[in-house]
């Protein structure tokens, strides 16, 4: 935001001096501008940290001393806080700070799930701990959808992630009811028009997506994680052409999709042993690939793609290096190799460079 | 932008955050009365309690509670069953028949409830923990949890109790509902029946 600001105010002065803007224009702007602000981001962030600490110190508390306190006395505890949160979040939402309401929320939703844990214990329940996280993570939607908290729907989305991932571990098979609680907060998001939380879905499912790859198959399905990611990039490139509207999808759609069919090359290269000639063929294409991003990003001003295209490379030429350091190519073939491929890519960048250079020129 | 389903319109107001409290507070205290029905009205049992684990017994606050329930061998239940359909993480139901010195022995195993259930049999739902053997193989056999092998003790009481579960003077007292849902209510330590009285 206040990079944001400080750029604005730079192009102000020049679109003024030019004569684009007139003195009650810059007026407006900054008017308007004042307005939007979040001077409260601060305040509000370290709200959130204040009510996790708060909930950590409540629950140990309880579980610190309940040999002392009377059962009775810990269940009151434990309500009252999850109570207080709640009231807390009605005050703070009357004085206007709805930041802070919605750490005080978040702070309830986590003494909810504490409360979950030390009923547990309370009774020698040993239970199937998965149950409980989802049990919480229900709790935790409620809260987000009903008090339009995104803070609760966040944590929700961590917690759904977290009991997907025990169930996995557990069966040591895909767990689709996952995908049951990822599509709920994720519908919340849309609804609250959320963009953060979308990026928490989209990240989840690639963790997801990933992690089919070391489930299905024995744990040998990493061409289906591949195919997953590219399917994600060729359709959002695809929407796009269709319906020009959703081009904001289309970015964090690319990276995800990119970082998914990454994981997946990475595991059939360096996972699953591959042949020479199989590998070879593989980082060739794991490499065009990046390549690839690196030039669609560049051609449509989409730097978070450029930038994942280099990381891509890198890490692929870096792994490339480690495993065959005196195996299948020798470290000088290696390097003859990787430097062929990045001369191909500066000779690329430089075409690319001239042709925008080309039709900059000439609008 | 006012988010709203069929009129309701959703928010931090006094009204949904009731509804919040509410809602939780009722989840966690219908856990509690399920807890405390099953601990009165469930078929109380008492179960031997056998070391798990003697280098690690304590990890954090509760002591870990072995049964000589499990791990069940196929080759040992009538009929040499095979333990199809139970495999790790799945629901399993034992039946349990009595023996004439009172003790508790596994009589059958099943991934559904049984029907019928005997005279002096009882049945204990529980989840596979590990399956070992092929299906069918004479090494087959199960592990199962029940739910009641954790005995949560306050900081620093657990040497005591350590020493009782090697010297095999401590049995679980356990409570078995109607449903197969088992849960401990308290220890019986030389002979001594050790509860927390009911909440209410």
């Amino acid at each position: 935001m206040l990079g944001y600001k400080k750029r604005l105010a730079a192009d102000l002065s020049r679109w003024k001096s030019n004569g684009w803007l007139t003195d009650v224009g810059e007026a407006q702007i900054a008017r308007e501008l004042a307005s939007n602000r979040r001077d409260f981001g601060l305040a509000s962030a370290l709200g959130v940290l204040a009510s996790v600490l708060l909930a950590f110190a409540v629950m140990s508390f309880v579980a610190a001393h309940w040999a002392d306190i009377p059962r009775g006395a810990r269940l009151a505890i434990l309500f009252g806080s999850m109570w207080s949160g709640y009231a807390a979040a009605g005050v703070l939402t009357g004085r206007g700070h709805r930041g802070m309401s919605d750490a005080a929320i978040l702070f309830a939703v986590a003494v909810f799930g504490a409360s979950i844990a030390l009923i547990s214990q309370m009774f020698h329940i040993e239970g199937h701990a998965p149950d409980g996280v989802a049990l919480w993570a229900a709790g935790a939607f409620l809260s987000g959808v009903v008090l339009r908290s995104s803070a609760a729907l966040a944590f929700a989305m961590v917690l759904v992630a977290v009991w997907g991932g025990m169930e996995t571990v557990e069966r040591e098979a895909v767990f689709w009811p996952f995908l049951v609680g990822w599509t709920a907060v994720s519908s919340a998001f849309v609804w609250q028009r959320w963009r953060p939380g979308l990026h928490l879905s989209a990240l989840t499912l690639s963790a997801f997506v990933i992690a089919l790859g070391y489930v299905l198959s024995d744990g040998h399905d990493h061409a289906l994680v591949v195919a997953l990611g590219l399917m994600a990039v060729v359709s959002v490139l695809a929407i796009e052409r269709l319906e020009p509207a959703w081009h904001v999808a289309v970015e964090p759609v690319v990276g995800y999709g990119l970082v998914t069919t990454f994981f997946g090359a990475m595991a059939l290269q360096f996972g699953e042993n591959p042949t020479g000639v199989a590998l070879i063929v593989m980082a060739s294409l794991t490499l065009l690939l990046m390549v690839g991003a690196i030039a669609y990003g560049m051609s449509t001003h989409r730097s978070s793609t450029i930038w994942l295209g280099y990381l891509g490379f890198s890490i692929e030429i870096l792994a490339l290096y480690v495993n065959t350091i005196g195996t299948i190519l020798g470290t000088s073939l290696f390097f003859l190799v990787a430097g062929v491929l990045v001369a191909a890519l500066a000779a690329l960048a430089w075409r690319l460079a001239h042709r925008t250079a080309k039709s900059e020129a000439s609008p | 932008m006012s988010n709203t389903i069929g009129g309701w319109r959703f928010g931090p107001t006094w009204r949904w955050l009731g509804v919040a409290a509410v809602v939780q507070t009722a989840v966690l205290w219908t856990i509690i009365a399920q807890r405390q029905a099953l601990l009165r009205d469930g078929k109380e049992i008492v179960l031997p309690v056998v070391p798990v684990d003697p280098r690690d017994l304590f990890r954090g606050d509760y002591v870990t509670l072995g049964y000589d329930l499990t791990p069940i061998k196929a080759m040992a239940l009538d009929g040499r069953p095979s333990f199809d359909g139970l495999s790790k993480g799945a629901i399993a139901y034992v039946t349990l028949r009595q023996s004439v010195d009172d003790s508790w022995q596994v009589r059958s195993v099943s991934p559904r409830r049984p029907d019928r259930i005997d005279d002096g049999e009882l049945v204990m739902k529980g989840r596979v923990a590990y399956h070992f053997g092929a299906a069918g193989s004479p090494d087959e056999s199960i592990d199962v949890r029940f739910g009641i092998e954790r005995y949560f003790v306050p900081e620093g009481t657990g040497a005591l109790l350590e020493t009782k579960l090697r010297d095999k003077a401590i049995k679980a007292l356990v409570a078995v509902g109607a449903d197969g849902a088992a849960g401990i209510k308290g220890l019986l330590i030389d002979g001594q029946r050790h509860e927390d009285p009911p909440l209410f």
